[in-house]
């Protein structure tokens, strides 16, 4: 443990250095190149004082629901279609391209879309972020389901285990190893897409608060932004992988 | 993981210093790219023999004023043989900035917020302003579906472009009629996104310019236009930007390209037909429609624009270094700049020398 803190911390801290280095040259204008004090002190007046008139931590919670409606209706979404998919081979001749399709689409080309039938507020960027967190779930499980031992569902089915049962009390279960690293990818392109939903009437919200930022040329507060992006990202993909270990405490061992 | 003959331990070492190796490269590439790109951008790119440039990089934006005409017509490329001249589309100002700033542009157009905190800090850019390609007319318009006044907006949801002149012009007109920021729900939208919203009723008003503007009158109603907030004081404008590098090196050449634009503006006055049918070709729009729009700015030439109520003249700057400062005052309410630069700061960035070269007088 002591060794992989040391370099992690080690890396960061280089990192910092470099970046601290390359300000403090004063080669480039702050806005190519914020100070890392600079970035410090927008915190503290984001956090204070607020930008855009909403305080930081309005903005990161205000994207933080978008992104946890998004992929809780894009996770539920995604098993339905997976089981589906995985299950029915009618409906996986019919669905596997179109999940296929949805998934390669970038989710800035279908926004505008989405603006004109639901609007500037809310709707339209959930909606976004579901369509982009469902593909990575229901590819999950549909692997996943397909890939389940047949021992498993006939012994299920010869313990009297009816066909209703079988999908939630066999298929799901074994399933769920797979299915959870299918949700950390959901949220992960949640994340990243989450800034695309708030290129319209996005703030507050981290993603509006940064495009606005860019806007006026406050690199500053664009790097902050983005390293709180990043921070917070790292935090929840903790707790969804805790999340795996208390729900599958199997994988990797069967 | 382990591989047959190495210890865990020295996989791990070895991996590590390849991993350290690489990125002490990757870092050092970066750092010699941007090192190189910011080493072009800060010169002036090289001459040809008789001393006009090499190249002259131009951004434009889709505006119906003299800068569309000078494009189509293809009157720089012929008035400059020996430069390579291209010309990138933008959209707003804020990008514009960007641009020069990286030295990817030598000529610009931006509107007045822009060029405002362009030159206020913590941008400080180094430009100059040679031109005024157009002062802000009816073709910037606040509409509004049900209400006659501004002051009816209390309460109501107003959409515009952040950061543009009309995001200026519409916390102008609020404070005009006496209301503040909170009394209404500002809404950051772009133009074509205002159309969308306006048609499903999710904005009760915006702030916004030409086409999408001419849409939005269809079926709602004019409340303040920017020609009414010029004569009130709250002049905006689409301005000119030369970097300041390229003006020194090269006078000649930014002469060159004030005439071509002076040319352009005495074709909207001599031939109005001709003027109609070229930014009608660029902006994609029938010659009658360019021909409308084009009404809607207020376009000078040459020699108004050293009038002392627009650029002026090297002994007597202009009316516009003000104009300038008031929106940068305005902007600082706004926090978008750190402090409020002298009025001489403002009166230095007017290139009324430039055109005194280019004009005489």
């Amino acid at each position: 443990m002591s060794r992989a803190f040391v370099l992690r911390a080690g890396g960061v801290l280089a990192l910092l250095a470099l970046w601290w280095a390359a300000s403090a040259a004063g080669i480039w204008p702050e806005v190519f190149v914020p100070k890392p004090e600079s970035v410090w002190s927008s915190l503290v007046e984001t956090w204070t004082d607020g930008y855009a008139g909403h305080p930081l931590w309005e903005h990161l919670g205000v994207s933080l629901r978008r992104i946890l409606l998004g992929s809780l209706y894009g996770v539920l979404g995604g098993v339905v279609a997976g089981l589906l998919i995985g299950l029915v081979p009618t409906v996986r001749a019919l669905l596997g391209p179109l999940v296929t399709f949805v998934r390669t689409l970038p989710p800035l080309a279908y926004f505008s879309l989405l603006v004109i039938w639901f609007g500037i507020d809310e709707t339209p960027k959930v909606v976004l972020l579901f369509v982009a967190a469902l593909p990575p779930v229901a590819v999950a499980t549909a692997d996943a389901v397909r890939g389940v031992h047949e021992d498993y569902v006939h012994a299920a089915r010869s313990l009297g285990a009816t066909r209703r049962q079988i999908p939630f009390l066999i298929v799901l279960p074994s399933a769920l190893p797979e299915l959870m690293t299918g949700i950390r990818v959901a949220v992960g392109v949640a994340y990243t897409t989450v800034v695309a939903a708030e290129t319209v009437n996005g703030v507050p919200g981290i993603g509006g608060m940064i495009r606005d930022a860019q806007r006026y040329n406050q690199s500053d507060v664009v790097v902050l932004g983005l390293l709180v992006i990043g921070a917070s990202g790292l935090l929840i993909d903790a707790l969804l992988q805790l999340a795996e270990r208390r729900l599958a405490p199997w994988r990797g061992r069967a | 993981m382990a591989r047959p003959g190495l210890t865990p331990v020295t996989t791990l070492e070895r991996s590590t210093t390849v991993k350290l190796k690489s990125l002490t490269a990757a870092a050092a590439l970066l750092l010699g790219l941007t090192a190189c790109s910011s080493a072009d951008g800060s010169g002036s790119g090289e001459a040809n023999a008789d001393g006009t440039p090499r190249e002259l990089r131009i951004a434009y934006q889709l505006i119906p004023n003299g800068d569309l005409i000078v494009k189509d017509r293809g009157w720089l490329e012929e008035a400059l043989p020996d430069t390579e001249i291209t010309w990138s589309r933008f959209d707003s100002g804020g990008d514009v900035n960007t641009a020069i700033l990286a030295g990817s542009v030598d000529i610009g157009l931006a509107g007045s917020s822009p060029v405002a905190r362009g030159l206020s800090a913590p941008l400080d850019i180094a430009y100059k302003v040679p031109w005024i390609f157009d002062v802000i007319g009816e073709n910037e318009a606040l509409v509004a579906r049900d209400a006659s006044s501004v002051a009816e907006l209390k309460g109501k949801k107003i959409a515009a472009p952040f950061a543009s002149t009309t995001h200026y012009s519409l916390l102008a007109a609020l404070q005009d009629a006496g209301l503040k920021e909170d009394d209404v729900t500002l809404v950051d939208l772009e133009p074509q996104d205002i159309q969308a919203a306006w048609t499903r009723g999710d904005i009760d008003a915006a702030y916004v310019w030409t086409p999408v503007l001419g849409e939005l009158q269809k079926d709602g109603r004019t409340l303040v236009t920017s020609r009414d907030l010029a004569a009130k004081g709250r002049v905006t404008a689409d301005l000119a930007v030369v970097r300041t590098a390229f003006a020194d090196r090269y006078p000649e050449a930014l002469a060159v390209w004030l005439r071509q634009q002076d040319r352009a503006v005495k074709l909207v006055r001599e031939d109005k037909a001709a003027a109609s049918a070229a930014v009608g070709r660029q902006l994609g729009l029938s010659p009658e429609e360019a021909g409308r729009q084009i009404d809607q700015l207020i376009l000078l030439d040459g020699e108004e624009q050293q009038g002392a109520g627009h650029l002026g003249t090297a002994a007597a700057p202009g009316a516009l270094a003000q104009t300038l400062r008031s929106t940068a005052e305005f902007l600082r309410t706004q926090k978008t700049v750190d402090a409020v630069p002298e009025l001489t700061v403002f009166q230095q960035a007017l290139a009324a020398d430039a055109l005194a070269e280019a004009f005489g007088g």
